[in-house]
């Protein structure tokens, strides 16, 4: 039995020579790019000094997380963090969808092709450019919501930049302006890749558009929109630095709405400058995504072994 | 269980190679008999190609082979990223030999970065440490050890409005009358008042509107002056938090009547621009903000960014000088620099000898500019700061020694000797040459940076009230950790006082 | 069958104008950004941004043909790391996703671990610094650019992963064997073809990656002669905005020339999405041709 079992592995292991081959050189660029530094980790743990070096300067225990805990904005910051990135996941997926399965339909007209480049140049802009684009939208006074949509309604002007209540909202507005058409492409490829033999055959029962949507094209996305949604689980401690520092112009009327882990770290090392502290920030975003991330693959391994990340 | 297994394996190799990584390579430094020196600086030009700085360097070869021996390699690096691109090259084990600390001379000392070069100075260095004088080394100088030496040049900043000529003409506004931050409430609103659609008073950039340098005699302890913590006010050797202090709040409440009569940018919290553009708009009039220079030039040199209006300045208050208006431009020797001795004699000549800082700043005369009789410098015919192939021109105040530079053409040589004066005359906070570690209370200092970063804008600006948000601002940075920071601030000053009395 | 039709008409139609809105909703900032590089400084600066500027003015772009010669260059540099980073990239990542999406590959979970580990976890800048630096030596060469950071990424994995797992089926992978076919031969000839769609989707991904991305010429590069288009455009703007800030200008005693602020930056960011403006429809006829082929096959 013991026998056999060990030449079975041996077997599969034989089998999967040449596949490991194959997978080789990505392997090993994965190894230099991402696992060689990891040494870099230490730096959380360190007090820096620069003459002694990473593996020279001395030991500091825990010391470099504290400042991520000692203020009263702890909660909110990670409320926030955790919030936006849930409604990120939700909402982005859902218009990425609708997008993906719009523009399939109109997949081989001529202005496909406009619509989807319109629709994938936001993500080309960076932050900075974005925020002054909302800074002109949004300006008290010379902005074009308050200045022109607001007024021609015979409406008051809304300080934008001192409510925070309304934040929420153009945070998730902005973040789709430039998201929704990038990610729709992975779900454009997905339908692509459905065999065109289910709609033909459906059709032929004489399924409705959009009884085929919901009851092909949408059930067979389930395993990217489960791919896609387990990596941003992993991420749910990160949040675009750009968009939540940049877009409110650093107003701080703001704060309680916009301020994210990423954004309290950078304000609270700006000056500090500190290769420590802030690697002990990244790891702490890294571990919770982390230990989230695996709970979630063992709850999806469990219902759908097929679609698990790993 | 296997798979585990080679994952470990992985890990255990990715270290090993990780740790045999680390170790800086051993650069090799001596090519033929000269020690080669790396000199990196901030530049705000294009920064030029390899070639151009190539022919630059061999004409300070020239110079450096025989005066000490030393070949010197230029490296000029773009001023926003210097900081960053200094620290990795550092980290990374890299030959940088002389760098600036650029505004963080603390940091630089308390992470290691800069080296201990007190041994050194009276040997190799000896005429940078007598030009730069006793007092103001010990700016540099922390624990003992010096570090280095500030950038000779005019640093005494005295607060100034800079305004509109016409406006004060047109209403006949006696300017000489303002000599204070407050006086200036009734010009502006006199302005405002002939003119409804201007906004007098612009920010000098968001969220920054002049009054923390217009504050008075305030010492910031080696804090941004943009995020101040723990001060000196005055005379007093007492560390105070200044947002508790009456100051503070007077100037609050100035600035909040400003903003209730419509004297200030609405918007000066999150505007996107800076004073230059707001006062190249018509609809402006004045923006306070402290400069080195003379009145009369500071006014003519920021005319062609201010839209070419003519501009007055006006001093509205006292240059002060702390330690970091002397060491926010420190250059230091790096800790791992294999060739200290020879670096020190470098930088002792960007100090002191004219032919060498006007070549790094300059470039070739003949290609790169022009010097008429009286050594007033302008670009050669048909080019400009963007063509000539080298200049590093507008980084003139960052390197070695200004006053031994050629002048640009269109300077005024007098103006020199005012600012020579000032550095002497003006008045001197009584913790001069302390310099604060902050070390010890980092984690304050991010919570407090935050709430500072919450508040401080909108109060400065005047957009909310002090009556009510100011007690809020302060509860939040007690509970911050303000506390310890002024109290680590007040027992490193009474240390540093009890040894330099 | 003729009302079938007419729904699926209708729905086209439908989809269209919903299309066109959505393309309207997203397009009136660009125009924005692009009539506010036109617009005359002051006029931006006094009336805030308008779609009917008071006064159109070609300083910026007078300002950035200054630098034109600079400006050809990082183009060239940007179109040579894009193209040549894309197709390393998308090569080395198809190899990796292949063997992942093999149901019966012994070591399928535990290289999907090590890929997705990448995602959450990093050395952080430092250490990856050291080590492209020290041991690899790419510091101010092209390799700067192109190798750090993007050519494996775990995102593109799994999205290959992902497509092959779930629209090939086994079966064909099967009888391929059958026929004696090598693993090589079959990642070739069957799976490479099969992944037209997602290949043109991780490429596009790519592409736009390495054409946005300034950190690697941040940290890698200080010679001017490999400055991408993005390093350029953000050192032009970094330089504006720290002169134009007059705390910094005056600390360090250096008094600004005549730098055009807002317009150019706005400049900027056209020059930097003009050459997708202008190549991406090209591009998309593969694009859409790659999906649109890989749906007959599929």
């Amino acid at each position: 039995m013991v026998k056999a079992a060990a030449k079975q592995k041996k077997q599969s292991f034989r089998k999967s020579v040449p596949l490991l081959v194959i997978a080789l050189p990505a392997i090993l660029y994965i190894l230099v790019n991402n696992y060689l530094p990891m040494f870099g980790v230490f730096l959380a743990f360190k007090d820096y000094n620069f003459f002694k070096g990473i593996f020279g300067s001395d030991w500091c225990g825990l010391d470099n997380f504290k400042f991520l805990f000692a203020t009263e904005n702890a909660w909110i910051m990670t409320r926030n963090t955790i919030l936006y990135n849930l409604a990120f996941i939700v909402i982005g997926t859902v218009f990425a969808i609708a997008v993906a399965i719009l523009m399939n339909e109109v997949g081989k007209l001529f202005r496909a092709k406009f619509f989807q480049s319109a629709l994938l140049l936001p993500n080309l802009l960076s932050w900075v450019v974005i925020a002054y684009i909302g800074y002109a939208f949004l300006n008290p006074e010379t902005g074009f919501i308050n200045n022109t949509v607001l007024s021609s309604l015979g409406k008051e002007g809304v300080a934008w930049y001192t409510e925070s209540s309304k934040w929420p909202f153009i945070l998730i507005l902005v973040y789709l302006w430039k998201n929704m058409g990038y990610s729709s492409i992975i779900y454009m490829a997905s339908i692509a890749g459905i065999d065109k033999g289910i709609f033909e055959a459906a059709r032929l029962d004489g399924a409705s558009k959009l009884r085929q949507i919901f009851s092909i094209t949408v059930p067979l996305l389930k395993p990217t929109v489960i791919m896609l949604t387990l990596m941003s689980v992993g991420r749910i401690f990160f949040s675009d630095f750009g968009l939540f520092y940049q877009v409110p112009m650093n107003s701080g009327a703001l704060y309680s709405t916009t301020q994210t882990i990423d954004t309290y770290v950078y304000r609270g090392l700006m000056e500090l400058n500190d290769v420590g502290m802030s690697a002990a920030a990244a790891l702490y975003q890294s571990v919770v995504g982390f230990i989230v991330v695996v709970a979630a693959n063992a709850v999806v391994r469990k219902v759908d072994s097929e679609n698990a990340l790993f | 269980m296997k798979g585990k297994k080679v994952v470990s394996y992985f890990m255990a190799a990715v270290l090993m190679t990780g740790i045999c990584g680390s170790v800086p390579a051993a650069e090799v430094h001596a090519e033929g008999d000269y020690e080669k020196v790396v000199y990196a600086f901030p530049s705000f030009n294009n920064i030029p190609t390899e070639e151009s700085i190539a022919s630059v360097e061999e004409a300070i070869n020239e110079i450096t082979r025989e005066k000490i021996n030393v070949e010197v390699d230029l490296m000029p690096l773009n001023i926003a990223e210097y900081t960053q691109q200094v620290t990795l090259a550092l980290q990374g084990g890299e030959a940088v030999d002389c760098f600036m600390s650029l505004g963080d001379f603390n940091n630089c000392v308390s992470t290691g970065m800069a080296a201990d070069i007190t041994d050194l100075v009276d040997t190799y260095a000896p005429e940078t440490r007598d030009l730069i004088g006793e007092e103001w080394m010990k700016t540099t100088t922390k624990e003992g050890a010096v570090y280095g030496f500030p950038t000779y040049k005019p640093v005494a900043l005295t607060p100034m409005v800079v305004y509109k000529q016409k406006y004060v003409d047109e209403l006949g506004i006696d300017m000489s009358k303002v000599n204070s931050i407050e006086d200036l409430t009734d010009v502006l609103r006199k302005v405002k008042e002939a003119y409804p659609d201007i906004t007098p008073l612009v920010p000098v950039n968001s969220g920054e509107t002049g009054i923390m340098q217009a504050a008075g005699d305030v010492d910031f302890l080696s804090d941004d002056y943009t995020s101040p913590k723990g001060v000196l006010m005055g005379e007093s050797t007492e560390v105070v938090d200044f947002y508790s202090t009456d100051r503070f709040k007077e100037l609050c409440s100035l600035t909040r009547t400003w903003y209730n009569e419509g004297l200030i940018m609405k918007d000066a919290a999150t505007t996107t621009a800076a004073a230059a553009e707001l006062m190249s708009a018509d609809n402006s009039f004045c923006y306070v903000a402290a400069y080195s220079y003379p009145e009369a030039d500071t006014a003519a040199s920021l005319e062609a960014q201010c839209g070419n209006f003519e501009l007055g300045a006006k001093i509205i208050g006292e240059a002060y000088l702390d330690t970091s208006s002397v060491n926010a431009l420190t250059w230091m020797i790096s800790s791992t620099s294999k060739v200290p001795e020879a670096a020190l004699k470098f930088l002792n000549l960007t100090f002191t000898d004219k032919e060498v800082v006007n070549l790094i700043i300059y470039g070739i005369e003949g290609r790169d500019y022009v010097k008429d009789a009286e050594d007033f410098v302008s670009y050669p015919e048909g080019q400009d700061a963007s063509t000539v192939p080298y200049t590093a021109q507008l980084s003139c105040g960052v390197l070695g020694n200004f006053f031994i530079m050629y002048p640009m053409a269109g300077t005024n040589k007098e103006s020199l000797d005012w600012e020579l004066e000032q550095n002497k005359a003006a008045k001197t906070s009584n913790a001069m040459g302390f310099s604060f570690n902050s070390s010890s209370v980092k984690t304050e200092y991010t919570a407090v940076a935050n709430v500072v970063s919450q508040y401080l804008p909108g109060l400065q600006c005047g957009s909310v009230d002090p009556e009510t948000e100011l007690p809020k601002f302060i509860d939040a940075l007690n509970s911050a950790g303000m506390g310890s920071i002024v109290s680590a601030k007040q027992e490193q000053l009474d240390t540093w006082m009890a040894e330099n009395k | 069958m003729i009302k079938k039709m007419t729904d699926e008409k209708r729905f086209r139609i439908i989809a269209s104008i919903i299309l066109a809105v959505l393309a309207f909703l997203v397009l009136m900032p660009i125009v924005l950004i692009v009539i506010a590089s036109f617009t005359d400084e002051h006029t931006l600066i006094a009336e805030g941004y308008s779609y009917l500027p008071g006064k159109l003015s070609l300083d910026a772009y007078y300002y950035m043909l200054k630098q034109g010669a600079m400006i050809a260059r990082a183009y060239g540099v940007s179109i040579f790391v894009t193209v040549g980073g894309t197709c390393i990239s998308v090569l080395l990542t198809t190899m990796l996703a292949y063997p992942m999406s093999r149901k019966n590959f012994r070591y399928r979970n535990q290289l999907s671990f090590f890929v997705f580990f990448t995602m959450l976890f990093n050395g952080g800048v430092v250490s990856s610094y050291i080590m492209w630096s020290n041991i690899f030596h790419i510091k101010n060469t092209i390799w700067a650019l192109m190798l750090p950071n993007y050519v494996v990424t775990a995102f593109n994995v799994f999205l290959v992963r992902n497509y092959f797992t779930n629209s090939v089926p086994d079966s064909l992978i099967e009888s391929a064997k059958i026929d004696g076919a090598s693993e090589l031969t079959i990642f070739r000839k069957i799976m490479l073809p099969l992944a037209v769609p997602t290949v043109a989707t991780i490429s596009l991904f790519t592409a736009l990656c390495y054409w946005n991305d300034w950190t690697n010429g941040l940290y890698y590069i200080t010679d001017s002669k490999f400055y991408g288009i993005q390093n350029l455009l953000i050192k032009i703007m970094n330089n504006i905005q720290f002169l134009k800030s007059s705390s910094n200008a005056a600390m360090l005693g250096t008094n600004a020339v005549e730098l055009p602020g807002t317009a150019v930056r706005m400049a900027l960011a056209v020059i930097g999405i003009l050459p997708i403006l202008i190549i991406y429809p090209f591009v998309q006829k593969y694009f859409i041709k790659g999906v649109v082929v890989g749906a007959v096959k599929g």
